[in-house]
Formats: structure tokens, sequence, C-alpha cells
């Protein structure tokens, strides 16, 4: 893994991701806010994100992969009751949940 | 010109729970960098440049394994192709109605998960002119607090319990679930995430390199075509 490999790799890697959003920018062109396209677009755009986020918390790699899947499965259903019980509270969501996966994988 | 008012509304909004959702996240990343035997600077770089989480980590998994540059590339590609269809959507919503190309071609490297659901979140209440700059401003405030922690992470997490780190990680697949649960408002949008959810899991089990892409896909194509005569609330 010598240093040149690895600033190669994130030059590399800075093209890929760079290349999805300019190559969004040009096909954004002509798009209006209220065609069917757009719209259509906006439902794949958040199916991908909820499909990313399934899979975080269910087959996660790195960190998350040491802790179980019952601690994770429980803080996303508290993380869902807490939002909507609390009338939206994203701040207090994400904190009760986090708090609760903790406290799940670590002290009991 | 840039209207530094609507910059600086944009800063504001990201400042607070988008950026420590974000930021812990970034933190986390750069204490991986520096556990895989990275260097400060490669670390400052990576995040610098790439700004998309995923990919970062797939981009440092795989050259830990040993894997080419190729490799590399098209993990890298796969792995955020999602911010394609972002970008699709978010220009149209931020469109200047006389900034040159150029512009959208320089905001589109903050375009990542975070920015563009506070962005949804808060469109319609800002005039259509000052959009592009509210955007350039959360993004950006974003993308800056990105690059700090990941420098933070790499120099200080020798200093913070592995507990902590673990609770950080968990930070930002939470942030976003709770984000995405803010667009629970039109019923195509609800049966892309719900969909967009059992189709990853159940994918994954038999493609799960391309399962986040194609059950993405899928999800938002039905969706959009269960609901398609639905009154439209972009």
């Amino acid at each position: 893994m010598t240093a040149n490999f690895i600033y190669l790799s994130i030059l590399v890697a800075s093209i890929a991701t760079y290349a999805c959003r300019a190559f969004g920018v040009f096909s954004s062109k002509n798009l209006s806010v209220d065609s069917p396209i757009f719209h259509w677009i906006k439902c794949i755009s958040v199916g991908i994100i909820s499909a990313v986020i399934a899979k975080i918390i269910l087959f996660p790699v790195g960190l998350l992969s040491e802790t179980t899947s019952i601690s994770r499965i429980a803080s996303t259903l508290v993380a869902i009751a807490v939002y909507f019980l609390f009338k939206k509270n994203v701040l207090l969501s994400v904190f009760i949940s986090t708090a609760t996966f903790l406290l799940i994988n670590f002290y009991l | 010109m840039i209207n530094f008012l609507s910059f600086k509304k944009g800063i504001s909004h990201a400042f607070g729970v988008p950026a420590i959702g974000l930021g812990a996240s970034m933190f986390t990343f750069g204490a991986y960098l520096k556990s895989s035997g990275f260097t400060l600077l490669e670390s400052f770089t990576s995040t610098f440049f790439t700004f998309a989480l995923p990919g970062q980590f797939v981009m440092a998994e795989t050259i830990v394994a040993g894997g080419t540059l190729l490799n590399i590339f098209l993990a890298v590609l796969l792995t955020n192709a999602r911010l394609y269809p972002m970008t699709v959507n978010i220009i149209p919503i931020i469109r200047h109605s006389n900034y040159p190309k150029w512009r959208y071609y320089l905001v589109a490297q903050f375009i990542a998960v975070t920015a563009w659901f506070n962005m949804f979140a808060v469109h319609k209440k800002i005039n259509q002119d000052e959009k592009f700059d509210y955007f350039f401003g959360l993004a950006g405030f974003l993308w800056f607090v990105s690059v700090i922690c990941t420098v933070s992470g790499f120099l200080i997490s020798n200093y913070v319990s592995h507990k902590i780190l673990v609770g950080f990680v968990f930070v930002n697949p939470i942030y976003f679930l709770v984000m995405t649960l803010t667009n629970l408002v039109e019923k195509k949008i609800i049966t892309s995430i719900i969909l967009g959810s059992i189709l990853s899991i159940i994918l994954f089990q038999f493609i799960p390199d391309w399962s986040v892409l194609i059950s993405g896909l899928s999800a938002g194509t039905i969706g959009f075509l269960i609901f398609k005569k639905e009154k439209y609330d972009s």
C-alpha cells in the first residue's frame, strides 16, 4: 500500500463519485419540477436511500458489524416511535435511538 | 455574485442536527482510516475530493484488501450511483434564473444525502432565486464540517472510547432514517420507501453488490406507477 497508489485510488474514487453528480447536472438540464419524470426520479432516489439504510442496519460492515442485530433493529423502531410520538422531533428521535443502541450493546 | 443572506441562512440550517449527524460519521471514518494505516493527508484528501461516505469506506476497504484501481473505480461508482438521481432531482429545485452552468457543476460536488433531504424539507418556503445560494451554504457547510471531522477523527480517535465510536457510527443511518420519515407525505414516496427497504433486504441475499440500486430503481418505479395520478407535491 504505497502512498502513490493511495492518492491514485482517492483520485479514481473522486472521479467515479463526481461523474455521478456531473452527469446528474447534465441530465437535469431541461427537467421541470412539474414533470412526471422528475417525480419518478424522486421516488427512485428515496427508494435507493431507504435501501441503503436497510442495508446498513441489517447487514453492516465495519464497527457496526460488532453490534447485535437485535440492538440495531430495536433502536431503529425506537427512532420511528419517538419521531411520531414527540411531534416529529428529529433531534430527540436520533438521540434516544442512539442512547438505546448503546444501552443494549454495552450495558444490558 | 452570490446572495450572502441566503448563503448564510443555508449555513444556519446546516449548523446543528444535520452537521452533527454527518460529522459523527465522518469522525468515525477518520478514526477508521487511522487504524487502517492511512496518513492524515490521505484522510483529508479523501473527504475533500470525494465527500460521499459509503463510497469512501468502499475505497478504503478495497485498498486494504489489495484491489486494483479498476476495482476501486467500479466499486465506488456502484456505491455512489445514488448521487445521480439525487442530483437530477435537486438541480431543478435550486435552479436560478440567470446563474451560469458552471455554478451547478461546482455545487454538485456538495450534493449528498443529508443536504438533499434538508433542502427538500424547506425549499417551498424559499424564493426560487434564493434557493441556489441557500443550498450552496447548506451543502457547502456540511462538506466543510465533514472535512474537519474526518481530520479530527484521525487525530483524536485514540482518546475516544470504543463505545462512543460505535455510537457515532450508528448516528448516521438513524439520522438518514428519521430524515426519510420527514418525507412520508405522498403515497408514492411512502410506497417507494417501504418497498426499497424490503427489496433491499431480500435482494441482498442473492445479489449483495447490486441490491441497493436494483431495489431503489424497482421500488421507486413501482411506487410512482401505482400512484401516478396522485397530485404532485414537489
